[in-house]
């Protein structure tokens, strides 16, 4: 094939995964040793996987306890619920805690639904470590005989990925075997469970939030999974999987009215879950189902009250199923935010323009690019569609619009 | 027309000096508070968004006791134990107490620091009332007042600046120090007056006016435009004049065939080779189209 | 504390302008990292920080302000610093408990439609409580003037208080801090989506924006790149003057991009990245 040219421009941490091995970064010995989390490189900050490799790349290295991953659910979330299983079936394999609610389902029907993790590294209940990769026998293997020259090049990788692994891969078409399933410990909270008790300083939250909080606490103090608590336990992470916050189930009106009577109601929720994820030793995902609030300004606040947040734009029912550049993919993932905890400088992504595909074993982000082309006849219209295309996708991804001037 | 106003607004006059977060309007409000003291005439402030020694900072080489502050800065809304006046005495009753408690000779100017926030915390028709009620009962000579257009639905701008008998909007210019005054006044017979005139204001709160933005319109628009026109400012030549031009068109450049040797090339007297052909059946002919693959 | 920005704002430690409200806002980019620099530069510069932290845990200021060579817990322990913990405080009047005392200063989130009064007395009672004690001067140590420093104050919007109310709360503090005490005020405001011209009458973060610019006397606001995304270069921002100081014209507008580092930040004037010279 072709030389991976395109890959050159990567940065140089990047292009040797193989010589990190010989340096390792000093620890610190007050971090806390916990199955299933690793420090960050960047900022020390500890972090936990969400069960997508590629995700976990785009996040900076993974989810950082004590912060909460906003997820803009796609059209008929079923991406955006796939992902949220994946969190939780990595709780599961890593023995963390769960914490589950949802409003549409009960959280049981989510939990019996976790894909099976794949045997080969059903190392569980040993601490991750990190599988050096076999480069011998791969370079044994892919020795090039004529174009030798390009053996010293990067390979091509377009899925995201990092150099050490981190967390598992999943069998989407296998869900997890109960035993396993049912040896993390999980606690559920489905509204309709819970009578709602008339408090009469709430006004501005729903009674499903402010029981949910109310809930949430409870566990986070009997577990003791606050940072404040005693060390004498072995600790552990608490992993919280909120469904579809905002949609209507949960008693919010945000989706069904243009000027909602309790706009503040997820907003102030939000608030009262990073107060206590930043006091505790617990990480969430959250999906909302951005596509039906009307009001922008108000998605613009609910990012900023989480800190990661990505949207996913599934294909499925938009034009864009059947135009031959997003062929390869299932849809659109744009990072709507990067958190900076704990660091001035976050961790940009290099690229913006992401696409993700659903494989069988596999959930992968890439960087999109346009097919290789390999059949005879092209139609030039097509041709000339697919350049506006990619115009579009990348004027999408940059975020602002209108390059009326150069900045430099 | 500036100018004129800063000499002194009619008796009963009422003016309203608009701006918005790009400029902000209280320098020509201190710029016409400096100028009414000059006439020595005795102003009340009642200043909600800056403090008294704000407000007299650049007022230094006036007569200032005749500057009467009425401090609404401190505690508009009451929450400390001392307010001096809060926004809800903005009344009848009130402002005539306020201004009457100074005696003084000549008539005062009432100058409101600023509307905006008066109408955010009480309603626009009280507001309107007042305001209206006050202007007539002549306890004062003329109000002036600042308002924050861009804080307010445009009715509620709209309906306070009805009330007015001068409008003064301000807006920046893109480049310096200077801004633009967009004038609207109306005199007692009905008669309306509209100018616009740019203008800066020196240390000492005097204004100068320097004239008026000629087609200002489109000059504003685009000025990025006009000043990276690359060609203007070069030190050399890309333009030609006349009889360069025709100098150039002269000049036969190298292989470049006149009209006469052109044909000559292209049809050839009699005399020299031709190749005729005519192809018969049992030609080598291929039968696919080379340009089946094009597409077009 | 990020040394370039020192020099166009023409201030130090030693020497900076007293008395001023300094307005932080940002359109679709992130400011905070503005908020880090006046942080330690009012540390540094030896005055007394009241720091409403609405957004995020001290930890995290403090990780921060380590790398820029600032310890928060030191001069919290000093009595430098005093940090209002809003997401800690926040817990006990969204999850009521019997037997916990509710905070008063986060008290305005179980109605927010009275107001901000509360949050106002309690900076109020220990802006002007210490400006007591410290005259007294009993071995404690001397701080400048006081410094009230808010991150970010758009947060209050998504928790149900009005824009008109969060207006009444900044002018207090103007009043308060930089009138009355001769002190300083930094606050954040983040805004979302377009700059879109309307009538005003959007209860959203655009129209406290307008609300603060003109209540304010120095703004630094943060946009990203208009031509897009880029890894040198992280946005641009603008500084405007709004008060006339000295010789200083009114209004005097500079734009500089910047870049957010490890331990710092730079600036430098558009197209003068050290990316493309």
């Amino acid at each position: 094939m072709a030389a991976p040219m395109s890959s050159v421009a990567k940065p140089s941490a990047e292009r040797s995964p193989f010589n990190t091995t010989s340096f390792q970064k000093k620890t610190r010995s007050k971090l806390i040793s916990i199955p299933g989390t690793r420090p960050s490189v960047q900022n020390g900050q500890l972090l936990v996987s969400t069960g997508v490799t590629s995700l976990d790349y785009l996040l900076g290295g993974g989810l950082a306890v004590g912060t909460v991953l906003l997820i803009e659910e796609d059209r008929y979330d079923s991406y955006s619920r796939m992902i949220l299983k994946y969190f939780l079936a990595e709780g599961v394999v890593c023995r963390h805690e769960l914490f589950v609610a949802a409003a549409q389902d009960n959280p049981d029907d989510i939990l019996q639904e976790l894909p099976a993790p794949i045997l080969d590294d059903v190392a569980i209940h040993k601490p991750v470590e990190q599988p050096r990769l076999s480069c011998e026998a791969q370079n044994s293997l892919d020795a090039m005989k004529i174009a030798w020259r390009y053996q010293n090049l990067p390979k091509v990788q377009s899925a995201l990925a990092s150099s050490s692994r981190f967390g598992h891969y999943y069998d989407v078409s296998k869900t997890m075997e109960p035993e396993i399933r049912q040896a993390a410990k999980c606690h559920r909270f489905y509204p309709t469970e819970h009578p709602t008790q008339s408090s009469p300083t709430h006004s501005t939250m729903p009674e499903s939030y402010s029981a949910l909080l109310k809930s949430l606490q409870e566990v986070i103090h009997r577990e003791g999974f606050d940072v404040a608590a005693p060390m004498s336990k072995s600790r552990n992470i608490l992993r919280i999987g909120l469904h579809s916050l905002g949609s209507a189930l949960w008693g919010d009106d945000l989706c069904c009215h243009d000027n909602p009577r309790n706009g503040h109601a997820l907003t102030t929720f939000l608030y009262g879950l990073r107060a206590l994820l930043r006091s505790s030793l617990s990480v969430a995902v959250v999906t909302v189902p951005s596509h039906l609030i009307q009001d922008r300004a108000l998605m613009g606040s609910v990012t900023r009250l989480c800190d990661n947040a990505i949207a996913l734009e599934s294909f499925k029912g938009s034009e864009r199923e059947t135009n031959p550049l997003y062929k390869d993919y299932h849809g659109l993932l744009h990072v709507r935010q990067v958190p900076h905890l704990n660091c001035l400088a976050s961790k940009l992504p290099d690229h913006k323009d992401l696409a993700f595909k659903l494989k069988r074993k596999q959930f992968s982000i890439e960087r999109m690019h346009l097919p290789p082309d390999l059949s005879e006849t092209v139609s030039r219209v097509s041709r000339g569609e697919l350049a506006g295309a990619v115009m579009v996708a990348s004027g999408c991804g940059s975020g602002t619009s209108g390059n009326k001037h150069l900045d430099f | 027309m500036l100018p004129e106003l800063l000499q002194g607004i009619d008796a009963g006059g009422f003016l309203i000096i608009q701006d918005s977060a790009s400029y902000s309007g209280r320098h020509l409000l201190k710029s016409f508070i400096n100028s009414a003291l000059d006439r020595e005439e005795a102003v009340h402030v009642l200043g909600f968004e800056v403090s008294e020694e704000e407000l007299k900072d650049g007022l230094k080489g006036s007569p200032i006791q005749r500057l009467h502050f009425h401090n609404a800065y401190t505690d508009p809304l009451g929450w400390t134990d001392h307010p001096a006046f809060t926004v809800h005495q903005f009344c009848l009753e009130e402002l005539t107490r306020l201004v009457k408690q100074t005696s003084h000779p000549k008539p005062a100017t009432l100058v409101i620091d600023s509307l905006s926030w008066i109408l955010r915390h009480l309603s626009p028709p009280d507001v309107c009332k007042t305001l209206q009620q006050f202007r007539k009962g002549g306890a004062v000579r003329a109000i002036i007042g600042l308002l924050h257009a861009d804080m307010h639905q445009s009715g509620t701008v709209g309906s306070v600046c009805h009330l007015a008998t001068s409008v003064i909007t301000v807006v920046p210019v893109v480049k310096g120090d200077k801004a633009v005054a967009k004038i609207t006044k109306r005199s007692k017979s009905g008669k309306v007056m509209q100018d616009e005139e740019i203008f800066s204001i020196k240390d000492d709160f005097t204004v100068i006016v320097q004239g008026k933005p000629s087609q200002h319109g489109p000059k504003q628009a685009d000025p990025k435009e006009q000043e990276t026109d690359p060609t203007a400012n070069l030190t050399f030549n890309l333009r030609l004049s006349d009889t360069e031009r025709e100098a150039k068109e002269k000049l036969a450049l190298p292989f470049v065939f006149s009209k006469e040797k052109k044909t000559a090339l292209l049809h050839s007297g009699p005399g020299s080779g031709r190749i005729l052909y005519e192809p018969d059946a049992n030609d080598d002919y291929d039968q696919e189209d080379p340009d089946d693959d094009l597409d077009v | 504390m990020y040394t370039e920005l020192n020099s166009i704002l023409n201030t130090s430690p030693d020497s900076f302008t007293q008395g001023e409200f300094v307005l932080l806002s940002d359109r679709k980019s992130d400011a905070s990292f503005l908020i880090h620099h006046f942080l330690s530069l009012y540390l540094r510069a030896r005055c007394k920080v009241w720091f409403l932290g609405l957004v995020q845990s001290f930890n995290h200021y403090s990780a921060i302000s380590q790398r820029l060579g600032v310890s928060l817990v030191q001069a919290k322990e000093k009595g430098q610093l005093v940090f209002l913990e809003g997401l800690n405080e926040s817990l006990s009047v969204l999850i009521p408990q019997e037997t916990d005392t509710r905070s008063q200063a986060m008290g305005f989130l179980s109605d927010p439609a009275v107001g901000l009064k509360s949050l106002y007395e309690f900076v109020r009672s220990s802006v002007t409580s210490s400006g007591g004690g410290e005259e007294e001067a009993d071995g404690a140590e001397e701080w400048g003037p006081p410094v009230l420093l808010v991150d970010d104050i758009s947060v209050l919007l998504s928790l149900g208080v009005s824009v008109g109310a969060v207006l009444d709360f900044s002018h207090y503090c103007r009043a308060t801090v930089c009138s009355q005490l001769q002190g300083n005020v930094v606050m954040l405001v983040r805004c979302d989506g377009e700059e879109e011209e309307d009538d005003g009458d959007d209860e959203g973060s655009e129209r406290l924006l307008k609300g603060l610019t003109h209540q304010c006397s120095l703004t630094l606001h943060v946009q990203g790149l208009p031509t897009g995304f880029c890894r040198d270069i992280h946005g641009q921002v603008e500084v405007c003057w709004r008060r006339r100081q000295g010789d200083w014209q009114y209004t005097q507008k500079k734009l500089f991009q910047y870049k957010v580092h490890d331990k710092g930040a730079s600036f430098f004037a558009p197209g003068t990245s050290s990316a493309v010279l």
